[in-house]
């Protein structure tokens, strides 16, 4: 029974972090049905600005310069790699193009930090918590923590402030959006800007537990994108679902079945949502009106 | 000596090279020779300790005047730990430059594809960190007629049996269990290991798998701990052998930690912090001036470079003793013809006093590796440093390890 809880506690943590960069990919998707796929890399450069402030700065005081480069970081990938493609209706431009400038971001950083793994100072103490026999990172459950408080703040944003509005009106038809006054651009702008700030954030949130580098954002950005399709792009509360259900099947699969197949349920769960419900668990079935 | 008299030795020596021979190369033409390795990348620290290593030889030895004369110049060369840059490196550096020798390589999957090239184009290669068995037996005979693959670093083969010997003989755990990464170097290793422990009649209780960036463990080190393991043996890389070490913190559960010669990597040793307190594995060289060629060659690096802790210093020994070697085979050889070369690294009859061990006839022709499972010593991680597991190893005379005569 503790193994099983173990298993979970450390899967819900895992789960979370693949949840936070999944949320990423669902706040671009809602507003312009486009992804940023240099989500990870988004989230590698959180980490690694976030690495070189620490030091300087604290963990508190270097969290709100990591989220404003998150803003900018995000900003400029609409600007060079979607905005075209959206208003030329390319289907696919924006898929190489953000492609590319992940690429791009990761040589920088490789060249700026290099690539070997660093290790991020934990702003907790190290030592594991036990609750009745199942130990857990106070690192992790900061994770949790985090990555809800940081939903719920985005989700009150876009429902609460009229700036939110503007990007619910948008996400909700971007054409009649247009028509009653919104900036439908700036949002569809704003909106890559607060997905790259959700990653940025989530990369200094996970650092102190997975280690940093500029090789990180890969296998992070692509299993938050299969968490993102098996929970649903249009789902903000699916992606968390999303993230749960694919970090604790990987720990249980480890355990009962085999390390060596860790990755393939979570993988075979995804083939599986792809067949019989393509708008994920949580999606709402997109209607294209012709 | 006047000049006339000097100029009928010169003529006297041009003759003697034979007339097929083209223009014979000017005294201060200098020799090239390869330098391959993953400067930048996972395995940058071994490459750039190695690399800094082979430097600080080649520039002692052009000081002192070169080899035939003639200095020697490095033609540096980053593969990235990529096989396939390992690969278009190679012909670059055989074709384009006309390398007499290479040095180099860190990762056990680019030695194996790019040296391929070399041996057809009968340039020696001295291995100098890579670890994978097959490494100098790639073209042993019967599959070639001469062998132009060597290694001065710990095969794989040796480390294991070593790993196996000191967990279960020196330490006496009887319940070993493995953890190795999916990669090649992971997977070979998990087997040579297994091989090594069922000769001393051992089972590991558990094998587990991990993949090359995995951050969480928790999956593996239950499975190790349902098994009721004592030990656990590793083959993997730094970043996820810290994350092993600090799993366990997290499960608030310790085993002794003994593996293969990466635990000693910086990336483990400064990613698991004091959670690797106490991981033991091979070590041809630990930075401690336990012979005075070892004092030298550590104040000298720290010297060259501005740095106290070498990153890597197995890399970086046996990337220096590499040169002196091809150094002293080239000046046997009298020339720089790739296959004088190899005949003379075969035959060396010339003691090379290196860090790692004093050379005395390292290599035969059907004997490749200079190291032999004498000569590495355990170390062990303390305080962010590796430092001598069982000092009496290297105490006395037992500080210089030579080859055993097989």
């Amino acid at each position: 029974m503790e193994i099983l809880g173990q298993l979970i506690v450390s899967g819900i943590a895992v789960g979370m972090i693949y949840g936070v960069i999944a949320f990423g990919y669902q706040l671009t998707f809602a507003t312009s049905k486009t992804l940023n796929f240099g989500q990870g890399e988004a989230l590698m450069l959180g980490s690694l600005v976030g690495w070189s402030l620490v030091a300087v700065t604290g963990y508190l005081l270097m969290l709100p310069i990591v989220l404003a480069f998150g803003l900018l970081q995000g900003a400029i990938v609409e600007r060079l790699g979607v905005r075209q493609a959206i208003k030329t209706k390319s289907e696919a431009g924006w898929i190489m193009a953000t492609i590319a400038l992940g690429i791009i971001f990761r040589n920088l950083a490789e060249n700026i930090w290099g690539r070997d793994a660093l290790k991020f100072p934990s702003p907790l103490p190290e030592a594991p918590l036990s609750f009745a026999g199942i130990n857990v990172l106070p690192m992790e459950l900061a994770i949790v923590v985090g990555a809800i408080a940081m939903m719920v703040a985005v989700e009150v944003f876009n429902r609460r402030s009229i700036y939110g509005r503007a990007v619910v009106a948008t996400a909700g038809d971007r054409d009649a959006a247009g028509l009653v006054g919104v900036n439908t651009s700036l949002v569809i702008t704003f909106s890559y800007a607060l997905s790259s700030l959700a990653a940025a954030f989530a990369g200094v949130l996970i650092a102190p537990v997975t280690l940093t580098g500029a090789t990180m954002g890969g296998v992070l950005g692509l299993k938050g994108f299969a968490v993102a399709i098996i929970g649903g792009l249009s789902s903000g509360f699916g992606v968390v679902v999303g993230g749960l259900i694919l970090g604790i099947t990987e720990n249980l699969t480890g355990f009962y079945l085999s390390t060596g197949y860790k990755d393939v349920p979570g993988l075979l769960l995804l083939l599986l949502v792809l067949s019989l419900k393509p708008s994920g668990l949580f999606g709402k079935a997109a209607i294209k009106k012709v | 000596m006047n000049l006339f008299r000097r100029s009928l030795l010169a003529a006297a020596a041009i003759a003697t090279l034979g007339a097929t021979q083209a223009l014979p190369a000017q005294a201060a033409d200098p020799i090239k020779v390869g330098l391959s390795g993953p400067f930048t990348g996972g395995s940058a620290s071994m490459g750039v300790s190695m690399r800094d290593g082979v430097k600080l030889a080649v520039a002692e030895i052009n000081k002192a005047g070169g080899v035939l004369g003639r200095p020697i110049l490095l033609v540096e060369r980053d593969d990235e730990a990529r096989n396939e840059l390992g690969v278009q490196i190679a012909q670059e550096l055989i074709n384009k430059e006309q390398v007499v020798a290479t040095l180099g390589y860190i990762n056990t999957g680019v030695a194996l594809a790019s040296q391929r090239f070399y041996q057809e184009a009968e340039i020696p290669v001295l291995n100098n960190v890579a670890t994978g068995t097959i490494i100098s037996h790639q073209f042993e005979a019967p599959k070639a007629e001469h062998n132009f693959v060597f290694r001065t670093s710990a095969p794989d083969i040796i480390q294991s049996a070593m790993i196996a010997e000191e967990a279960v003989v020196r330490q006496g755990f009887k319940a070993p269990a493995i953890l190795a990464d999916s990669s090649n170097y992971g997977q070979l290793g998990r087997k040579d290991l297994v091989a090594a422990l069922d000769k001393r009649g051992v089972k590991p209780v558990a094998e587990e798998k991990f993949n090359v960036g995995d951050t969480d463990m928790t999956s593996q080190l239950l499975k190790v701990k349902q098994a009721g393991a004592d030990v656990i043996l590793t083959y993997a890389i730094g970043p996820e052998l810290a994350q092993i070490a600090n799993g366990m913190a997290k499960l608030g559960w310790k085993l002794p930690m003994i593996g293969s010669w990466t635990l000693s990597m910086a990336t483990f040793i400064d990613n698991a912090g004091a959670n690797g307190d106490g991981a033991m594995m091979p070590q041809t060289f630990i930075q401690l001036p336990t012979t005075p060629k070892r004092k030298a060659f550590i104040e000298a690096y720290q010297a060259a470079y501005k740095i106290d802790r070498i990153a890597s210093p197995v890399s970086a020994a046996q990337g220096y003793d590499s040169v002196y070697l091809l150094a002293a085979a080239i000046t046997q050889a009298g020339g720089t013809e790739g296959d004088k070369i190899r005949a003379a690294l075969e035959d060396l009859n010339t003691k090379v006093e290196g860090v790692v061990t004093t050379y005395d006839r390292p290599f035969s022709a059907t004997d490749h590796e200079a190291i032999t499972s004498n000569i590495p010593v355990f170390g062990v991680v303390k305080g962010g440093r590796v430092v001598p597991a069982h000092p009496e190893d290297l105490e006395g005379d037992k500080a210089l390890r030579v080859k055993t005569k097989g």
